[in-house]
């Protein structure tokens, strides 16, 4: 590299040749240091590379959207949690043996449960469209009061029966903190399938006929 | 100056560690009395976080998700049977601890308490032996000789010709570098 | 897309990003042969090359205003942010209210910081370090026009819209306080201004001046980025605090561990790099704190941007992640690579005496500092580890950092009062017991005033102490130098340094105190009937609905010991979203903070409402901290000598190389402003 510096100062830009220091550490300590040095500099640049490239991966492999979610309940006997109905009578899930069961957790103001509402729309009119094969399709709902859920159904549509998880129960029992979920539930009652986040029509409706194929 | 001095030698030193054990003794043994419901309640959703929000714990959330958790930590608590641990691990247990806000002291999770604690292992033992190796080596260059100070004088008597024009530095002129010259 | 819908602020402002990418490429490209090729009038021209960057993003930012202002629909970006109910100012902040707007301000930055540079070192144009800093500035400068240009084009055309279209306008959180026009600019000045020590420091690797003359030249700017880092981070709190109701100052969500990441090691920075222009020590480490700094800023933008960890700052995901996380690759292969190189040229050629000196306290400074900053990415990035190893979803959240930096903030109060007092390579003990008296008294009184106030625990009690004793030894040396020099005792690097400290004593007291003895609790609240709580007297009065164009605010009005807070639950119209409003009450001993529930604001006409009471000690000392630590930064970057005037009669040549012995064992302080102040 051709050097010009215009006004640095020589001290600073060659401490090796430095008139002051170069004299007194160059020849003492300098040879020692400067080995120990020398074999330190790239192997420790090449562990921290291969330490930021691990960190690399990791970024650029996580964040993956994580639709199917893997849970305790998965293949096991669904709980047989209780809710209530928006006309106050009780919702038995144990009781919803015989067919497949889809329930829906949501809030009336999680934006995700928002723009699922068309596809949950589309995918009930699919269910019903195969006749008692058809899975029934339930919303357990939150938080939300009452009102705030008939605004929500009476601005977006929908009309299937909705559940109100009012002691938590459904929460509690299949671990819902984050809403939307969807789980289906096959006609004996064991859970199949856990997704996180929102849902297309159009997919819900393949797996679940895959299921029914898969003889399960 | 002396008398300066003279008040900081060792019994006042001995008289503030006095003061201070005293302060420490009063202030941390101080009965608060015991943990109320409300604390605990408080204690516990500090510790899990907001399910539909993401980044706020439940305690500080205002979101009706959230409200819902402190209800069923309320039920739990105003039970009395579970203690704190017990009570996340039944909220959490179904959802595969997703909801811990801090990391359990097992399997991968341990590795949030281990790597932080090799960090500084690493950096203070690091440390340590940069600082044997300063040791010898200034060790092995002894203390500085007269002709030492000629050379450094010879030296900065050239720097400063060079170097005149562009700093304002001290103008101080005791020469007593002791330990070598340093670049300044 | 229909060419003729492409507006002319589309047009100008695309034509302007254009100028910044050609002439960012090209400079870099054809100054960097220059260099090689050592041809002197290439390099001269690297400097018109930064004027070109400079006008082109100020041509972008100005079509984008004007597009802004006068709500042309025919941008995408415009649809997005833009409304015909956004009062003028938060329709400029609205550039940055999302994703590719925040970028072209980035480019606008950083453009001004390449300006200045060319334009501070202009008479330095042909120093092959100069000009290898620009190239590395033109190549930061591409990155972000590329980024503006590709994937995050503020200027792209949008879908034909209907006659009468009107847009939602910014995110609600972003457009119901002034600070949003301060907080992502300062910011961004912080981030971006870290840029220029960074180039400086490749600039050096690559000629192989790693001397201290590229840290000279750079010191200023290093500081000064820190004290906008500082200021904008502190400008978040407070803006979570007092508008976004998020209760807390500091939540540690991803976005804001994110700002504080450069922080870190930024402040690790500006203290270790005293020693190599003290010493000539730490050459390798310094270089390697500016490339964590600057690869950090660029880590915490791809965090904040690419939604890949969840955050309460709902960005927009684009599609800059994968740019962004390729760009930090690139910098750490090349910063790596280069220091690999010259691993050899940076041997220091200085030994340490002794670890209780001022420098062996810098050195654990950054330890502490480095260890905290490892805490927090590792925390930050944790879920992304376990969801890659054991596929299921975690959260790290705020009581496992919380249990973490208390040791460590302890240890940096603590490092704070000894390595004042401590002088350059070697302190004895008689030293340390002489210049540590008063300071350690202080930290008694301190401890003894918060017993005496009913403070209770050990870590907040140690904290106090510690903060106290940090204080004491911070105000012994601008005493010290004040008695000696006056009012000129504030400036330097030292002295300012000092208040910068005391300023961060003042934050760290806040947080203990808030952390650790703030009262909350749920109170049911009738009207007409007045509650006491935590020694406040609660009364509700009525609920109020306050509409205007863009929201509607539910407003709970409540009497607190007779004066009104106004506790509110906005609702933005349009995005359909609700922003909760905390109603403050101020105090220099503690603030009352009201806070209504979320999505259930209480109706018009109610009697009764529920609202949480938190009675917390000390905030406001936080932002006084914060203006303290920002005056602090301005008087540490003034010189803190008197220059002399060389037409000054001297009456016989002096040395200027020596000074006053470094061991200054006289019991008084040490005068650090002697090494070259090249401006």
């Amino acid at each position: 590299m051709s050097d010009q510096p215009v006004s640095d100062h020589p001290v600073s830009d060659h401490p090796v040749s430095d008139p002051v220091s170069g004299e007194v550490f160059d020849v003492e300590v300098g040879d020692c240091g400067a080995s120990g040095k020398r074999r330190v500099a790239a192997p420790v640049a090449v562990l921290v590379a291969l330490v930021l490239g691990a960190l690399v991966f990791l970024l650029a492999a996580g964040g993956g959207e994580g639709d199917s979610a893997a849970t305790p309940l998965l293949n096991r006997l669904a709980p047989d949690s209780t809710g209530v109905y928006d006309d106050g009578s009780t919702f038995e899930l144990s009781r919803r043996k015989g067919s497949w069961v889809v329930l829906n957790f949501f809030t009336h103001d999680c934006i995700p449960c928002i723009l699922e509402h068309d596809d949950l729309i589309e995918f009930v009119d699919q269910q019903r469209s195969l006749g008692t094969e058809g899975a029934e399709f339930y919303s357990i709902v939150q938080v939300s009061t009452r009102e705030q859920t008939d605004a929500f159904f009476a601005e977006r549509g929908g009309d299937w029966p909705v559940v109100y998880d009012d002691d938590h129960e459904f929460q509690i029992d299949f671990g819902v903190n984050k809403v939307p979920e969807t789980w289906v539930i096959d006609p004996s009652g064991i859970v199949r399938l856990r997704l996180i986040s929102t849902v297309e029509a159009d997919t819900l409706s393949r797996t679940i006929q895959s299921f029914r194929e898969a003889g399960l | 100056m002396s008398l300066a001095r003279t008040v900081k030698r060792w019994p006042a030193w001995a008289l503030l560690v006095l003061v201070v054990v005293g302060f420490m003794a009063v202030g941390t043994t101080r009965d608060s009395g015991p943990r109320t419901e409300e604390q605990r309640i408080e204690s516990i959703s500090k510790r899990l976080a907001c399910p539909t929000c993401v980044g706020e714990s439940v305690f500080e959330s205002r979101n009706p998700a959230s409200q819902s958790i402190v209800e069923v930590i309320g039920v739990e608590v105003r039970r009395g049977e579970l203690s704190d641990d017990e009570i996340i691990q039944r909220i959490t247990a179904a959802s595969e601890g997703k909801e811990r806000l801090v990391p359990s002291a097992s399997g991968i999770e341990a590795l949030a308490w281990a790597l932080p604690a090799a960090a500084f292992v690493i950096g203070v033992t690091g440390l340590a032996i940069a600082f044997r190796r300063w040791r010898d080596a200034s060790q092995q260059l002894g203390a500085a000789t007269d002709d030492d100070y000629a050379l450094v004088a010879a030296a900065m008597a050239v720097h400063d010709a060079e170097a005149h024009d562009a700093d304002d530095r001290d103008v101080a002129a005791e020469t007593e570098t002791h330990g070598g010259p340093q670049q300044s | 897309m229909n060419l003729l819908a492409i507006s002319t602020n589309g047009a100008i402002g695309s034509a302007g990003l254009i100028v910044v990418l050609a002439a960012s490429c090209l400079g870099a490209l054809t100054t960097g042969f220059a260099i090689v090729t050592g041809n002197r009038a290439g390099i001269r021209q690297a400097t018109n090359y930064a004027w070109l960057i400079v006008l082109g993003a100020t041509l972008s930012v100005i079509a984008m205003q004007r597009a802004l202002q006068s709500r042309d629909y025919s941008l995408a970006y415009i649809q997005q942010v833009g409304s015909s109910a956004t009062p003028t100012l938060y329709n400029i902040a609205a550039m940055w209210s999302a994703l590719e707007g925040s970028i072209l301000l980035w480019v606008l930055v950083l453009a001004i910081f390449t300006g200045a540079v060319a334009w501070r070192f202009r008479s330095r144009r042909d120093d092959p370090l100069v000009a290898w800093a620009l190239v590395v500035m033109f190549v930061v400068c591409a990155f972000f026009a590329l980024l503006s240009f590709g994937p995050a084009n503020p200027f792209a055309a949008g879908e034909l819209v209907p006659r009468g279209f009107d847009g939602p306008g910014p995110n609600p959180l972003l457009q119901n306080h002034i600070l949003v026009l301060f907080h992502p600019p300062i910011l961004y000045l912080g981030y971006v201004g870290f840029t220029v020590p960074f180039a400086f420091a490749l600039a050096a690797l690559i000629t192989g001046r790693v001397g201290e003359g590229w840290l000279l030249e750079t010191r200023r700017w290093a500081l000064f980025s820190w004290g906008f880092l500082t200021i904008g981070i502190l400008l978040g709190g407070w803006w979570s605090y007092e508008v976004l109701g998020w209760s807390g100052v500091w939540a540690w969500d991803p976005v804001e561990n994110a700002s504080l990441l450069p922080w870190l090691t930024g402040t690790a920075y500006i203290h270790s790099v005293l020693v190599q222009q003290r010493r000539g020590m730490l050459r390798v480490w310094n270089l390697s704190l500016l490339v964590a700094t600057f690869s950090l800023t660029i880590l915490g933008t791809f965090i904040t941007r690419s939604g890949i960890i969840g955050s309460v700052h709902a960005f927009g995901a684009g599609e800059v992640d994968g740019y962004l996380l390729a760009f930090f690759a690139l910098i750490v292969v090349v910063s790596l690579g280069l220091i690999a190189w010259r691993g050899d040229r940076l041997r220091s050629p200085g030994v340490m005496d002794s670890p209780i000196s001022r420098e062996g306290a810098f050195l654990a400074n950054n330890v502490v500092f480095t260890v905290f900053a490892f805490i927090v990415l590792l925390g930050t990035v944790f879920p992304l580890l376990v969801e890659v190893v054991e596929d299921r979803q975690t959260v790290v959240g705020a009581p496992y950092f919380d249990g973490l930096a208390m040791p460590i903030g302890l240890t940096l109060l603590f490092l704070m009062a000894v390595a004042p007092v401590l002088p350059w390579r070697k302190a004895s003990m008689e030293l340390l017991r002489d210049r540590l008296f008063w300071p350690a008294w202080c930290g008694a009184g301190a401890l003894g005033t918060a017993v005496l106030v009913g403070a209770d625990g050990w870590a907040p009690l140690i904290g106090f102490a510690l903060a106290g004793f940090a204080a004491g030894a911070a105000l012994r040396q601008i005493v010290l130098a004040t008695r000696r020099q006056g009012l000129r005792g504030f400036l330097g690097r030292t002295n300012g340094g000092m208040v910068v400290h005391l300023g961060v004593i003042l934050v760290a007291v806040a947080l203990v105190a808030s952390n650790a003895y703030t009262n909350t609790r749920n109170l049911t609240l009738v009207a007409g009937t007045p509650v006491e709580y935590s020694g406040h007297t609660f009364e509700f009065v009525d609920v109020a609905v306050r509409t205007d164009a863009r929201s509607e605010a539910t407003v709970a009005r409540t009497l607190v010991d007779g004066a009104m807070l106004e506790p509110a639950s906005t609702r933005y119209v349009r995005q359909g979203v609700t922003v909760p409003t905390p109603g403050v009450s101020t105090g220099f001993t503690h603030d009352v903070y009201l806070t209504l529930p979320e999505n259930n604001p209480p109706a018009v006409g109610t009697t009764q409402v529920l609202m949480r009471v938190q009675v917390k000690p000390l905030i406001m000392w936080m932002w006084i901290g914060g203006l303290l630590m920002a005056v602090g930064t301005v008087l540490a970057a003034f010189p803190g000598k008197r220059r002399r005037n060389p037409l000054d009669p001297v009456s016989a040549p002096v040395p200027a190389g020596t000074r006053a012995a470094d061991l200054d064992s006289t019991g008084d302080i040490d005068h650090d402003e002697t090494e070259l102040h090249r401006v």
